[in-house]
């Protein structure tokens, strides 16, 4: 009986051991530390990893052209901002005013090169809705 | 009229759930049959009360009542009827009135379908289940009232539904899932009532394997419908993202199928004990933790809900279920000891429990994954999320072994003799798998995490076949039929042997879809001009033109798009952007065309120069429809399972009368011989009589059935020698 259990053990142990190994992979691959805009922009030593950042999509110097994947914006927040060119489809609620979530690094000129876009789609799902009538629908109108 | 009634019926619906906790408490004190059946009445009340209030909403939701804040929030007068009963579950109010219905209708279905158990654990059991239907009763009343009046003046048309959620999955998706959460409330209820009457035998679990099964189904089939409406809806090409609401559905899954194969170890071998009820206990407060995780919007996600007082409550509800659990299984710990040790790894018990623990590490690592933000902000500088591909490096492969050990099960026995059964149980198998991956290799894929995928699912194939085909021979001579009556009535012998292998079948299928779909795709973009063709793929396509439709409630603007097949035929895949009246943004609706060997989807990127120009995105998408067709499959075996046996008569009938009386009279015998020995697995149900599944149940330990020596009949279960 304890020939069984030793044997279980050591089974058990490589179990864990192989998921030990994939989760540092996943770690090393896939952690993100996320913060907003503003505090981005304090904080250097973030300046040359992938971050996420959340923010709003700033009113004014929106370029969004779906037709070729590509929109430059200002991600911001407490009133500061970090250029942003995303490449890829554009999400359809992407719009002024509009919180979002970009992944990405800064490059050398300290424009923010995103290559994930999310739209928090809640609008409709939140207590309120909060957003003016009749602004301009980005895709429609180019 | 329907504001008022609709909160005084909830108000009822609680107090009623009140009441039935104190019947409840005071049949268990008492040991009051009179008390026990006022608990099952007032369980069935309190459902009726919840079907009535549901009624008043889904009354105030077709005739467009814009007095209810809810009715206004998520309905327009223009939406198509069936959206608007859709609408009951669009938002939190009515979602949670769909939650609790559906435990409702549950915990009422239990009370009356267990009417003949008494006694104190039955008490306990309608007890908890009257918690759980309270707990809704006074979310809804207290912090989620549907029935809420609008503020000021009634508003002349609604807001509309989300456009995202105006799609034919989205009838389906969230009652199937809700439908799986609130089935693992009465296997919960009943694991309470067990405990507290001291019942830790298999018996218990024999009455709720039914439901146990239902709701991992019900829950697995909501979580594909909710891909597949990503998929179709979200219009980026894939249909899982790792999105925390994602995720939220995945945990209880997981700890849901682990729970589905131990049971069967305790059941039959009186193992795994405490790990069942922890299993269960954790799999019921994952499903209340999902709903905590979407309706609080405590994680950031792209599906995020406002927050609320909902969330309070959910989170007060889940410690109180935490320690309660706890509280249960510690209190009853030493008599939920293993009856018998563990013989061999390589037996069933071994692999099982091997199998379970990486199913409950892809569910912790999941659960923190999607919990790292939260955690993080509290306790750390900086948030630390996890993105896709932390999920794909660990969750994925550790699913990919899973399908290893899934492949093992057909040839697995208990016992001593195990580790040699299942080496010559796989021989065939391994071949079989090892020329499939050649021939993959062959047409051209050097992915390893492909390769790895179809070994294990032409594994896990070839080992249920290759074991189907022996027992189907052995059954043959045995029973001196023909093939297909040989085969009748070897599934109805043992439906959960060979539902479960089905369920192994879908999943291998499923497997393969997941792999070729995520690794393979191929995305391109084109800017194009009306009459202008291009290449996607096998696929010529031709832009015609921009069309402008009107319909219901949206101006569609419609790329027409015809596609020449590589065989030669001329489909239509005219990708859309809908601008609903009520929507402030325009919403994609993409175009697919889905074939067994791939899928063309085609998505309207945008336009310029009012329409000379647009921009197509197309992706080719390899196998994704064998994901869909894989739970079918799935779906096809948990029925089998689900499915009462049909028993001797229908294999007659099957037989079409050409078996002799002899047969059947040498068939009704059989049961004295000991072919059923416990130790097989897969024969204890086949040749004893259809309601005998208490005999290796009520006493697993008892010597005979773990002799080694008593391994004839195992023989059927372990493929050629």
């Amino acid at each position: 009986m304890t020939r069984i259990r030793t044997k279980l053990i050591v089974a058990l142990l490589i179990v864990g051991g192989a998921v030990a190994y994939l989760v540092q992979a996943g770690v090393r691959g896939g952690w993100v530390y996320s913060m907003d805009a503003d505090a981005f922009l304090q904080r250097t030593e973030f300046h040359d990893r992938r971050v996420r950042l959340s923010g709003k999509v700033a009113w004014e110097n929106v370029e969004s052209n779906p037709a070729s994947l590509m929109a430059k914006f200002d991600l911001e927040s407490n009133d500061q901002k970090v250029p942003v060119v995303y490449r890829g489809p554009i999400p359809d609620m992407f719009r002024p005013g509009h919180d979002v979530v970009i992944e990405g690094r800064l490059d050398a000129e300290g424009v923010f090169q995103a290559d994930v876009l999310l739209t928090k789609c809640a609008s409709k799902y939140d207590e309120a809705s909060p957003h003016g009538e009749g602004e301009t629908m980005m895709e429609a109108d180019q | 009229m329907i504001p008022t009634l609709g909160t005084l019926t909830l108000a009822v619906a609680a107090v009623a759930c009140v009441a039935v906790v104190i019947s409840s408490l005071s049949a268990a004190r008492f040991d009051s049959r009179g008390a026990l059946r006022a608990a099952r009445w007032g369980l069935v009340g309190y459902a009726a009360l919840i079907t009535i209030a549901s009624a008043f909403l889904v009354t105030a939701l077709l005739q467009s009542d814009f007095r209810l804040e809810y009715v206004a929030s998520y309905t327009e007068r223009a939406l198509p009827t069936g959206y608007k009963l859709a609408a009951f579950w669009a938002g939190q109010q009515g979602s949670l009135l769909l939650w609790a219905g559906m435990i409702a209708w549950m915990s009422a279905f239990a009370a009356w379908s267990r009417s003949s158990n008494r006694g104190l654990g039955e008490a306990v059991t309608l007890g908890v289940l009257a918690v759980i239907c309270g707990f809704f009763a006074c979310l809804l009343l207290f912090a989620a009232n549907p029935f809420e009046v609008v503020a000021g003046a009634v508003p002349a048309d609604g807001r509309g539904l989300n456009p995202m959620l105006q799609d034919l999955a989205m009838l389906a998706h969230p009652p199937t899932l809700f439908l799986g959460y609130a089935g693992f409330a009465v296997p919960f209820a009943a694991m309470a009532g067990a405990l507290a009457e001291r019942r830790t035998d298999a018996r218990w679990l024999v009455d709720i394997r039914r439901w146990v099964l239902f709701a991992w189904l019900a829950l697995g089939i909501g979580i594909i419908i909710g891909a597949w409406w990503a998929y179709i809806e979200l219009g980026w090409g894939g249909y899982w993202a790792w999105d925390p609401v994602e995720n939220a559905s995945l945990l209880p899954w997981l700890t849901g199928t682990a729970l589905i194969h131990s049971m069967i170890m305790q059941e039959h071998r009186g193992v795994f004990k405490r790990w069942n009820v922890a299993l269960l206990a954790a799999t019921f407060i994952l499903c209340i933790f999902g709903t905590y995780i979407t309706r609080s919007g405590i994680v950031s996600s792209v599906h995020s809900f406002g927050e609320s007082l909902v969330g309070t409550f959910f989170f007060v509800f889940i410690i109180v279920l935490l320690i309660g659990s706890m509280g249960i299984i510690a209190w009853r710990w030493w008599l939920l000891a293993p009856q018998r040790r563990l013989a061999s790894l390589l037996e069933r018990e071994g692999v099982v429990l091997i199998a379970n623990v990486v199913l409950v590490l892809m569910m912790l690592i999941t659960l923190v994954g999607t919990m790292l933000p939260v955690i993080t902000r509290t306790f750390m500088p900086n948030e630390i999320t996890v993105d896709q591909s932390f999920y794909n490096r660990i969750v994925a492969p550790m699913g990919l072994a899973l399908v290893g050990f899934m492949a093992l099960a057909p040839a697995l026995v208990y016992g001593q003799q195990a580790g040699r059964r299942l080496g010559r149980g796989l021989i065939v198998p391994v071949v079989a798998a090892v020329l499939v991956t050649a021939l993959v290799i062959g047409l051209g894929v050097r992915n390893v995490w492909a390769l790895l995928a179809a070994f294990f699912a032409a594994l896990a194939a070839s080992a249920v076949a290759v074991n189907f085909l022996h027992s189907l021979r052995m059954e043959r001579a045995h029973a001196q039929v023909g093939w297909v009556s040989a085969a009748a009535r070897l599934l109805d012998s043992n439906h959960r042997r060979w539902g479960g292998f089905v369920v192994h079948l879908g999943i291998a299928l499923i497997v393969i879809g997941f792999a070729w779909s995520s690794l393979f795709p191929e995305k391109t973009t084109h800017q194009v001009t009306p009459g202008q063709t291009f290449d996607v793929g096998r696929y010529s396509l031709t832009f015609k033109d921009l069309e402008e439709q009107r319909r219901e409630n949206y101006t569609a603007v419609v790329a027409v798009v015809a596609a020449v097949l590589p065989d030669g035929t001329t489909i239509d895949v005219s990708p859309e952007r809908r601008f609903y009246d009520k929507a402030e943004e325009s919403s994609a609706q993409v175009a697919v065309r889905s074939g067994l060997r791939e899928d063309l989807y085609l998505i309207l990127a945008g336009w310029e120069a009012g329409g000379k120009v647009v921009a197509l995105q197309a992706i080719i998408n390899p196998l994704t429809i064998w994901i869909w067709i894989g739970t079918g499959v799935l779906t096809l075996g948990s029925l089998i399972c689900l499915a009462p046996r049909i028993g001797k008569a229908a294999g007659v009938a099957l037989n079409g009368g050409k078996r002799h009386a002899e047969d059947i009279t040498k068939d009704m015998r059989a049961p004295a011989t000991n072919r059923s020995s416990a130790d097989t697995g897969e024969r204890e149900d086949s040749r004893t009589s259809p309601r005998r599944p208490h005999r290796p149940v009520l006493e697993p330990a008892s010597a005979a059935m773990f002799n080694p020596a008593d391994s004839s009949p195992t023989r059927l279960s372990t493929g050629p020698a």
